[in-house]
């Protein structure tokens, strides 16, 4: 791999955050205050952010070299990743109270991390680029050091160096069948036992990332322990990492394996499903409630792969990816405003009961969550409906019915426990003490994330526009 | 100013305003009728000027909304025509309206439902496409509900806008069935298979492709939906209910913002009706003439002045919608002209003196403080003079007696029918609409002079007509200009055909049958003003006869929709299924505290040990890698 110093340009989004993160630490010794930090992290994606779209708007997708691609769909996703992490920079200023400078230096690596992923096409990059979000966060999660959160840190950390394992031996197994580690590269691929067992490795291995039942079990624990701005941020942005890569993974590197291997993705997106809103049924814990939809909702985009690998090819794995695409973009929203929301609370355990009377304290915030819950459950008027209705869409488009059918039963099943938390918002009445901190910096991102996700639904056209994107898988 | 800009904003304006007025109104009630009327001065404006400017061409800005839907405005003569007469109606309802509703507590409310009201008419106009004209058509409906209620503490005045809105209904299913059958057919071959200008301008390539018998299907049901609105026969039974709400409501949905709307709709996509097979045109003429005299005996024996008014406008809609069928099939036949232009003068004229009728109605029911019983006046026009001769003006429009407006509009339209029975050979079954559409002439004389003698000539008959005063004059100004209007329009008959269809040529008729029908209209006029003042007719108990008692009830239609067809019909049918429902919802109930149950039994699954979920992970990837290696070997 050779690097030419012209080609540097390329780079620059993933250099400023990393100088940004070194500045932090940096300032750390002068014990600056956190909204210092806070406001240099938050410089920084802005131009990042500003930077990729000159990019994008600038040069035409071409190969740096044989790993890395630069792309509309890694610029799509190398934006929805600085939104996500700019998303919780504010609000994590009231979670994260004391060494602040190391959170947001963390921040600012594992987000490059995540830049260096949406442009890479080879596995060993990919992996070096996914264990660095991993490891960035598994300290973020360890922050604000009560018993609890350290506990949830340290299963975070075990099932991770574990999902590790995994991966690592499936990038043996790819590499032992096709001799390359590039995806693009990779001619000879075809459904030999090796193949398969690098694939069942490769989906063990990043489905922790995403949580996928049977490996949710530690995201329940984790997002349930940790600060709210951090488990917003572990079941956004570090998950549509792990979402990305296997897009890039299952989609390009294993795209010549034979159809019926769609049928394992298929038991495996309706197990998530039906098992974690099942379980959230008679949750009553609020952050855990959450947590059980964010494993369903990666439920919902594993259904591409199944679109993908039954009729890979067709405009309806087009549909399937770019309404993935969609998906992501407005999940960072409803999942992280849902998960911020809870920042409205002043103690840490949160029951599902003390949300009671909600409606009477703060309209503004009852409506704006109840705005964020109805496009998790996928009803019109929300961003949510539109991302659902396209992915269903593909599913029948593709010719699986059956699937399209059972995603949309598993809908119905989750409207019960989001409306309950409604009910309780609007009729039930609250006891006398007051159990919320309405300030307004706590009050600000829910607001944001409910009038995103309904601007969202407006802007018809942009699954449209997503969908020329998907060539550059 | 851009014209294109000026198109929008004739429907933005009173949209916008609604919701301004409502708000401004609730700080300080006066302001919301000056904003609401403001709003629609501008409207009208703004279509005076694109009339003015418009020429030959035609406005067609559409924009992509929603997969193959577009939504836009289209603006050609038909279109101006209808936003001129509407603004204007409406401008001239909405001043008087000042005056009518000034009393009122809640007036800011009545003025914003006013200007959306109006607004919607404007976007059903000016609609370039289907969907879109179907969304503000749905507008119209709730505001006709809302403003029918608008005394909603009056018992009469809630069930009359329950029913307006159901009896409409029926008819906008109808409709939208049409609209899913048309694009579900061109939606595989045209972009914007909805568009308005696309079917209108490709009508026989639609037809083509669609068949025509399919396409008629489709038109027949979109009648239906016109049928709806537009208060014709069988789906009339709304609009005499409706007169519970506030009398410059009757005259704007009467005159300028409803009714029409139904008409419009067949002048807009006519195209599409005469490229279908022919029985779609029969249907139109059919139900419009059968309406016409239909209507028209259902007046006779009515005593509230404003049913009176809301019969006779069902009558006289029926002769826009006979015209339609009429003219396609005539013209089809290649004699006179072919185009909606008699049906679109006839709405406009109509307009005009069904708004002059019923404000003056208004002016008096206000001043015989919401007396409607036509028995409880008389004598009026030496009391009221301004108003009476207002409501004068406006009875020799609507019995169509010259030199007003109403002789030259409904003239041509019996002229077509006549043409008809004449080039179908003579055949008796053809000569229908046309005994139809003459006797309707003949009715609408008799009860209209009815209902005029009764208000204005011979004694008061109760304390309040005794003592009933003229409003102030300039509250009658609008009513003025309208009568001014109602009275010289005949002048424009033949440019106004002319504007909307420039191919027209008059029909050229025997004069026995012009005879015939004058001689009906005046023997009409003179039987209503007898029937209307005698008081031997008056002492005349007429309720122990079977024919009176028939049309007192309105033919029983209400009784077969409500005593047969729900009460028989669908409550049964409704405690069946809630019957099922309820059965349906325990076993969902019980399947629910079962999958509640088991998510409970789930949930222990996660018992926060770690060591547990590795035995699951190390469990699951080893079955996984049992299935692969079962599948690999069978490779």
């Amino acid at each position: 791999m050779t690097f030419d110093i012209n080609q540097l340009a390329f780079y620059y989004p993933m250099l400023v955050l990393g100088a940004a993160g070194f500045l932090i630490l940096a300032l750390g010794i002068f014990r600056l205050k956190s909204r210092i930090y806070s406001t240099v992290a938050m410089g920084a994606f802005v131009v990042s952010f500003l930077l990729i779209l000159m990019e994008w708007y600038g040069i035409l997708p071409f190969s740096v070299s044989a790993g890395t691609q630069f792309n509309g769909f890694g610029f799509y996703f190398a934006l929805l990743f600085l939104v996500s992490s700019g998303f919780i920079t504010y609000p994590a200023l009231r979670n994260i109270a004391a060494r602040s400078e190391i959170f947001y230096a963390l921040l600012l690596f594992v987000t490059t991390g995540m830049l260096v992923a949406a442009f890479s096409y080879n596995l060993i990059t990919l992996f070096i680029a996914f264990e660095a979000v991993s490891i960035g966060t598994y300290i973020i999660a360890g922050f604000h050091k009560t018993k609890k959160t350290l506990e949830s840190a340290i299963k975070y950390f075990f099932t991770g160096t574990v999902a590790t394992a995994f991966i690592i031996f499936g990038l043996s197994y790819f590499y032992l069948s096709t001799g390359t580690f590039s995806l693009t590269g990779a001619l000879k691929i075809s459904s030999t036992p090796d193949m398969l067992i690098a694939l069942a490795f490769l989906v063990i291995g990043f489905g922790f990332k995403l949580a996928i039942f049977p490996m949710h079990q530690w995201a329940i624990d984790t997002y349930d322990g940790t600060e709210n701005s951090v488990s917003s941020f572990l079941s956004t942005g570090s998950k549509l990492v792990a979402f990305m890569i296997m897009l890039k993974v299952f989609v390009v590197g294993f795209s010549g394996l034979d159809s019926y291997v769609y049928v394992f993705f298929a038991i495996i997106a309706v197990a998530t499903m039906t098992y974690a809103n099942v379980a959230a049924l008679s949750q009553n814990n609020l952050k855990k409630l959450l947590a059980y939809s964010s494993v369903a909702q990666a439920g919902y985009l594993i259904l591409v792969f199944a679109v993908t690998g039954y009729a890979p090819g067709t405009t309806a794995a087009e549909y399937a990816i770019a309404a993935g695409m969609l998906y992501s973009l407005v999940y960072i929203f409803m999942k992280g405003g849902a998960f911020l929301t809870m920042n409205i609370f002043k103690s840490d355990r949160i029951s599902v009961d003390d949300i009671s009377g909600l409606a009477k304290r703060s309209p503004g915030v009852a409506l704006s969550f109840s705005i964020i819950l109805l496009s998790l459950a996928g009803i019109p008027l929300t961003g949510g409906f539109l991302a659902k209705f396209f992915l269903f869409l593909s599913l029948v488009q593709g010719g699986l019915w059956w699937l399209a059918v059972v995603a949309i039963l598993n809908s119905a099943i989750s409207v019960f426990y989001y409306f309950r938390v409604m009910m309780f918002m609007y009729w039930r009445q609250g006891t006398g003490e007051d159990k919320f901190d309405l300030s307004i910096q706590n009050r600000l991102p829910v607001y944001f994330s409910a009038i995103v996700v309904v601007v969202l639904f407006f802007i018809f056209g942009l699954f449209f526009s997503i969908l020329p994107l998907v060539g550059g898988v | 100013m851009n014209m294109d800009f000026a198109v929008w904003f004739i429907f933005l304006s009173p949209l916008l305003a609604s919701p301004i007025a409502l708000v401004a109104g609730m700080k300080k009630i006066r302001l919301a009728g000056i904003i609401s009327t403001a709003s629609i001065a501008i409207s009208f404006i703004l279509s005076g000027y694109v009339f003015l400017t418009i020429g030959s061409t035609t406005i067609n800005q559409s924009y992509s909304w929603f997969a193959n839907l577009s939504y836009g405005v289209y603006v050609d003569h038909l279109a101006l025509v209808m936003v001129l007469m509407v603004s204007f109606v409406s401008l001239m309802i909405h001043l008087f309206a000042t005056y009518y509703m000034k009393e009122d507590p809640k007036k800011h409310v009545y003025f914003a439902e006013t200007a959306l009201f109006t607004s919607a008419m404007l976007g059903v106009v000016l609609s370039s496409n289907l969907v879109i004209f179907f969304l503000f058509w749905e507008i119209v409906g709730l505001c006709s509900y809302l403003l029918i209620g608008f005394w909603y503490f009056k018992p009469n005045a809630a069930s009359a806008a329950k029913k307006a809105f159901i009896v409409t209904r029926v008819g906008d299913m109808s409709l939208i069935i049409g609209l899913a059958i048309i694009y579900a057919s061109l939606s595989a071959t045209a972009s914007d298979p909805l568009s308005i200008p696309y079917l209108i301008q490709n009508a026989p390539q639609v037809a083509a492709i669609m068949g025509s018998g399919k396409l008629a299907l489709a038109t027949i049901l979109i009648l239906g939906g016109a049928v709806g609105k537009s208060a014709q026969f069988p789906l009339h039974v709304w609009i005499p209910d409706a007169m519970e709400g506030p009398t410059t409501v009757s005259a704007l949905i009467h005159a300028a913002t409803m009714v029409t709307a139904g008409v419009y709709l067949i002048a807009r996509i006519y195209p599409l009706f005469t490229a279908s097979a022919y029985y779609s045109l029969y249907a139109v003429a059919f139900v419009g003439a059968f309406t016409a005299i239909y209507a028209g005996t259902l007046a006779w024996v009515m005593n509230d002045i404003k049913r009176v008014l809301a019969y006779s406008t069902i009558s006289q809609i029926g002769y826009m919608m006979a015209a339609l069928g009429i003219i396609g099939i005539v013209g089809s036949a290649g004699i006179g002209p072919a185009g909606v232009s008699l049906a679109i003068y006839q709405l406009v004229v109509h307009a005009f003196f069904k708004a002059l009728l019923f404000l003056s109605a208004g002016a008096i029911l206000i001043a015989l403080m919401d007396l409607r019983d036509l028995r409880e006046m008389g004598g009026l026009w030496r009391r009221m003079p301004w108003t009476v001769t207002l409501l004068f003006i406006g009875a020799i429009t609507l019995s169509g007696i010259p030199p007003a407006a109403g002789f030259f509009s409904k003239g041509a339209i019996v002229d077509a029918s006549w043409a008809y029975y004449v080039s179908s050979g003579y055949n008796l079954a053809n000569a229908l609409p046309w005994v139809f559409l003459t006797f309707g002439e003949f009715f609408t004389a008799f009860y209209t002079f009815r209902m005029f003698s009764m208000v204005a000539l011979g004694k008061p008959r109760s304390y309040l007509a005794e003592h009933s005063r003229d409003p102030p004059k300039y509250v009658l100004i609008p009513l003025m200009a309208l009568a001014v209007l109602a009275l010289s329009f005949g002048l424009f008959q033949t440019s106004f055909y002319r504007y909307l269809d420039a191919s027209y040529a008059a029909f050229t008729e025997p004069l026995m049958e012009e005879i015939l029908v004058y001689g009906l209209i005046a023997v009409g006029v003179l039987l209503g003003l007898f029937v209307g003042t005698a008081n031997r007719w008056k002492k005349l108990d007429s309720t122990s006869n079977r024919a009176y008692r028939v049309l007192k009830k309105k033919y029983y239609l209400d009784k077969l929709f409500t005593n047969i067809i729900a009460v028989r019909g669908i409550l049964p049918l409704s405690s069946a299924f809630s019957g099922f429902e309820d059965r349906y919802n325990s076993a969902n109930e019980t399947f629910g505290q079962d999958v509640t149950r088991m998510g409970s039994a789930l949930r222990k699954l996660q018992t926060g040990i770690i060591e547990n979920y590795f035995i699951v992970i190390v469990l699951v990837a080893a079955l996984v890698f049992l299935v692969v290696e079962i599948i690999g070997g069978a490779i």
